[in-house]
């Protein structure tokens, strides 16, 4: 069985959630091919992080140290690439997404370039960049045993964290706190985005999403 | 992962973070279920969990197989031995710019078993790789699955690993187009005797004009196309021609 399409979902694919609340939900992922081009890859990626982080990413962190959220400082992240290297961040606009992308084409570092968003304003940005897309990743939805999964709201949130750390017990918590006025919606966001190590969960949205708790 | 009590003062912060509801708190002290477990390693990140006096700690037994083959797909700060790639799968779109494992006239299918939320067991991978390999599909070999698998042809796994349970592991491979039907009527069929979830994946290469037909295709079948996606930009080089 297919979970119905009221809302959208997608590691960066799958994100849940409204085509509205998506327009402002961007992963960008740069990365060597093991095997293939890793070699010499970790310093290129040092200077791509440079490029992201001078863009004020909303989110930005690596699998070997967690995030910018949890604590983490670029050089901590920098210190820690590997051989096999991957610089991910999530930005919250179209416009900051844009100029790194613009960025990262200029440097011609031959590292394979992946974001995540809705499709069209990905292609429209690769346009305007006279960049020509490879390859689509697309979500084919959730199948399965679905009336086992928790509420809309918070697959919305547990899914823009693709490794699954961001348990639904936890955002059912902060939902809790935040409809009792325990916490501000930014904070229980802030909160949730610490399990996410890699980076990829959007803090902006989710507290949008919590906001909605606030004001009942 | 383990508590250790003489540590643990049970203040239960620790509880709502684990992803697979393992954790409870018992006698004043904090304890895991250890079948429920899936070692993603959660609440012994001290900047995630922030335990005030550090109680959590690997199990011994997590750096053996069986129990090993759980960490290593819920845990993706472990990178997998073979692959080299951290986390659950391989690097499916991310590099198809540079590796071509999916070209024109192919499509990629990675079936992330147990995401979102539920979690999974071999078991249920191993339904729904047996209903693939009866369609002779290849697994994709640079994917800890194939690996864990005691014959790839039949999509069988070992009986002693059948019961670990995972966040999540995905199972990939490329077809020719004309498959298009009959995999995605297996994937159907077996989506209905699962006791977890899984979410779908398909990779495709856009065409010269930068379209990408085969989504009327798969509307077309009934299959739901979300509006977002992952775009690799052919940025990698050297950028495979096909």
């Amino acid at each position: 069985m297919l979970i119905k399409e009221e809302k959208d979902l997608t590691h960066s694919l799958h994100r849940r959630g409204s085509e509205e609340s998506l327009q402002n939900d961007y992963i960008i992922l740069v990365t060597s091919a093991y095997g293939y081009n890793h070699e010499g890859a970790r310093d290129k990626l040092l200077k791509v992080l440079d490029v992201v982080f001078e863009a004020e990413p909303d989110n930005l962190g690596s699998n070997e140290t967690g995030t910018i959220y949890s604590g983490v400082t670029i050089e901590e992240i920098k210190e820690n690439l590997t051989d096999v290297p991957r610089v991910r961040c999530c930005f919250a606009s179209k416009e900051k997404m844009f100029k790194v992308i613009k960025k990262i084409h200029e440097m011609d570092l031959g590292l394979s370039v992946v974001i995540s968003g809705l499709i069209d304003n990905v292609i429209d940005m690769a346009n305007e960049l006279d960049i020509k897309p490879h390859t689509v990743n697309l979500s084919l939805e959730v199948w399965g045993n679905v009336e086992t999964l928790p509420p809309e709201d918070v697959l919305e949130v547990v899914t823009m964290c693709g490794h699954g750390l961001v348990a639904s017990g936890l955002v059912e918590k902060y939902i809790e706190d935040v409809t009792k006025g325990k916490i501000s919606p930014r904070k229980a966001a802030e909160k949730v985005a610490h399990p996410c190590v890699c980076g990829f969960f959007n803090p902006d949205r989710a507290e949008k999403i919590f906001a909605k708790y606030a004001q009942k | 992962m383990k508590v250790n009590k003489d540590k643990c003062i049970g203040c239960g912060i620790c509880v709502p973070y684990c992803p697979a509801f393992a954790i409870s708190i018992a006698n004043g002290k904090a304890q895991i279920d250890e079948e429920l477990c899936f070692e993603c390693g959660n609440c012994a990140r001290p900047r995630v969990v922030r335990c005030p006096t550090k109680a959590f700690e690997q199990s011994e037994g997590v750096a053996v197989i069986p129990r090993r083959i759980r960490r290593f797909f819920s845990d993706p700060t472990v990178a997998d031995a073979v692959t080299k790639v951290p986390g659950r799968g391989t690097e499916e779109s991310k590099t198809n710019d540079v590796t071509g494992k999916v070209l024109r006239g192919e499509f990629g299918i990675g079936i992330e078993v147990g995401r979102p939320c539920r979690g999974t067991t071999i078991h249920q991978v191993e339904k729904i790789t047996m209903a693939l390999a009866e369609l002779n599909v290849e697994f994709e070999d640079c994917n800890p699955v194939y690996h864990l698998m005691e014959d790839p042809k039949k999509g069988t796994f070992p009986e002693e690993i059948k019961d670990e349970r995972m966040v999540s592991c995905i199972i990939e491979f490329a077809a020719k187009e004309e498959m298009l039907e009959p995999v995605m009527n297996v994937i159907k069929r077996v989506a209905d005797e699962l006791d977890t979830v899984f979410s779908l994946d398909f990779i495709y290469r856009f065409d010269e004009d930068g379209n990408i037909p085969i989504i009327q295709k798969l509307n077309d079948m009934g299959i739901l196309v979300r509006k977002n996606a992952k775009v690799n930009l052919g940025m990698g080089r050297p950028l495979v021609v096909d």
